[in-house]
């Protein structure tokens, strides 16, 4: 009998803190997402079920938890804690993203260096709520709309608010449909919603191949703390576009960048145990999360327009909300702000430039908070 | 469990230099953007000065590209049609 009441005080059900239930609930509520709304169900699902995986309270003598020396998930967490999971997804990014339409429209590069503005107002937001200048700028990077990069630079700079910053990130690019439109039209007209845009040209395939090493070089030459990330998003993408690899750059688009989403989603959603996960700054980093990325899409739109200032062929300004990364969830929504207005204006192709040029600009960003805030 | 000192202050701003670092870091982003945009441009010219002296060659494995199906059927309409006007 005194076994069986020493063994019920182990169950976690005995530990079940009301923090612990509560994140049960919204492991729960992602997996809901991500089944019924569709909303990113590659992350939300394996960060959900993490997140109810890393709730179940367990005996301070075993080592079961991401933050138990020596326990499983401890193991699968340190490509997360070390920064080695995200540079893994960017070299798959690299091999499925085609850089044609950027190419062949090299003026919608600087909408991708636009929306990076929401990185770089968001670190001043954090730090008048009183937040370090290394916690602000991990909190920042979220406005970049870039998961893995997120992720990369608050393991970096602010180790503790991880589970928090990622979580706040994936869970906004998942709700960009969400948040995006009611910015895009805020601060568009109808008429420069119908703004149709000339179609892009053909682009040779020895550009291709040139451009990967060429602005690996130009990024990483600048802003060397984005090597990690730059570096493997170009080594993919030259994979992809040399023609010699293809197997290697099929292996990475598929294969290998499913098992470290799967790996990074599962141990992210693991690290938000209640006990370090519900704190005040998690409350004020997902106010700013949200805060970011709106600005984030303003700053894109409103650069376009501000470009069309003085240019001949005019930008449809939608296509700079697109700036934000979250490939290429932000690009669709471009596509079906635009579509709404006329039916036969299509703008996905358009989209993708500034889109993947975001994805650069916010490593590079990330790239420079990293060596100003810890260099 | 950690808890937050909230401190809502400009002097916050101030003391971690956060307008600087927001001006820089920006200055930094869009001078390596605008200089990938600037190189993207000039491509296609750099091209056709280096395509006459290193003209493009077929790859030992070149991209794959898979045959269209769409193409096969046009070519089969357009055969049938040829033998149907040489009939007539």
């Amino acid at each position: 009998m005194e076994i069986l009441v020493e063994f019920l005080s182990t169950t976690a059900v005995a530990n079940m803190s009301g923090g612990n239930l509560m994140m049960l609930c919204i492991g729960a509520v992602f997996i809901g997402l991500a089944i019924r709304k569709d909303y990113e169900p590659l992350l939300l699902l394996p960060i959900g079920f993490g997140c109810i995986v890393g709730n179940i309270p367990s005996i301070a003598s075993m080592a079961v938890g991401v933050y138990d020396e020596g326990s499983v998930l401890s193991y699968i967490y340190f490509g997360v804690s070390q920064g080695i999971f995200p540079p893994l997804i960017f070299l798959g990014i690299g091999a499925m993203t085609d850089f044609s339409t950027m190419l062949s429209n090299p003026r919608l590069v600087l909408l991708g260096a636009a929306a990076q503005m929401g990185i770089f107002l968001t670190l001043i937001g954090a730090l008048y709520l009183g937040f370090t200048p290394t916690e602000a700028g991990a909190i920042g990077i979220i406005g970049g709309a870039d998961g893995p990069t997120a992720i990369f630079l608050s393991a970096k700079l602010a180790p503790h608010l991880l589970g928090a910053i990622a979580i706040a990130a994936y869970s906004y690019m998942a709700l960009v449909p969400v948040i995006q439109p009611p910015v895009m039209r805020m601060l568009t007209t109808r008429k420069e919603r119908l703004i149709r845009m000339a179609p892009p040209r053909e682009v040779s395939q020895r550009e291709k191949i040139i451009f990967p090493i060429a602005a690996f070089l130009i990024c990483a030459l600048i802003a060397p703390g984005s090597i990690g990330l730059i570096g493997m998003l170009f080594f993919g993408n030259l994979m992809k576009e040399s023609g010699v690899t293809e197997r290697l750059a099929n292996t990475a688009r598929t294969a290998m960048v499913d098992i470290v989403t799967i790996l990074l989603g599962f141990s992210v959603g693991c690290s938000t145990q209640a006990q370090t996960f519900l704190t005040p700054q998690s409350i004020l980093i997902f106010t700013l999360g949200a805060l970011s990325f709106a600005v984030a899409t303003a700053c894109g739109v409103l650069f376009a327009k501000f470009m069309n200032l003085f240019t001949k062929n005019k930008i449809n300004p939608l296509v700079g909300a697109a700036g934000v990364s979250a490939v290429p969830d932000s690009a669709r929504v471009v596509q079906m702000i635009g579509q709404q207005e006329d039916p036969n204006n299509y703008l996905l192709m358009h989209a993708m430039a500034p889109n993947v040029a975001g994805v650069i600009g916010s490593a590079v960003g990330a790239g420079i908070l990293w060596s100003v805030l810890v260099g | 469990m950690q808890t937050l000192k909230l401190s809502f202050s400009y002097q916050n701003i101030v003391a971690g230099q956060g307008l600087e670092l927001a001006f820089a870091g920006m200055t930094i982003v869009f001078t390596a953007l605008v200089l990938v945009s600037v190189f993207v441009a000039l491509l296609p010219r750099i091209l056709s000065v280096i395509n006459p002296l290193f003209p493009e060659t077929q790859l030992h494995a070149g991209p794959q590209t898979k045959r269209s199906d769409e193409s096969e059927i046009a070519a089969a309409i357009g055969f049938a049609l040829h033998v149907r006007q040489r009939g007539n």
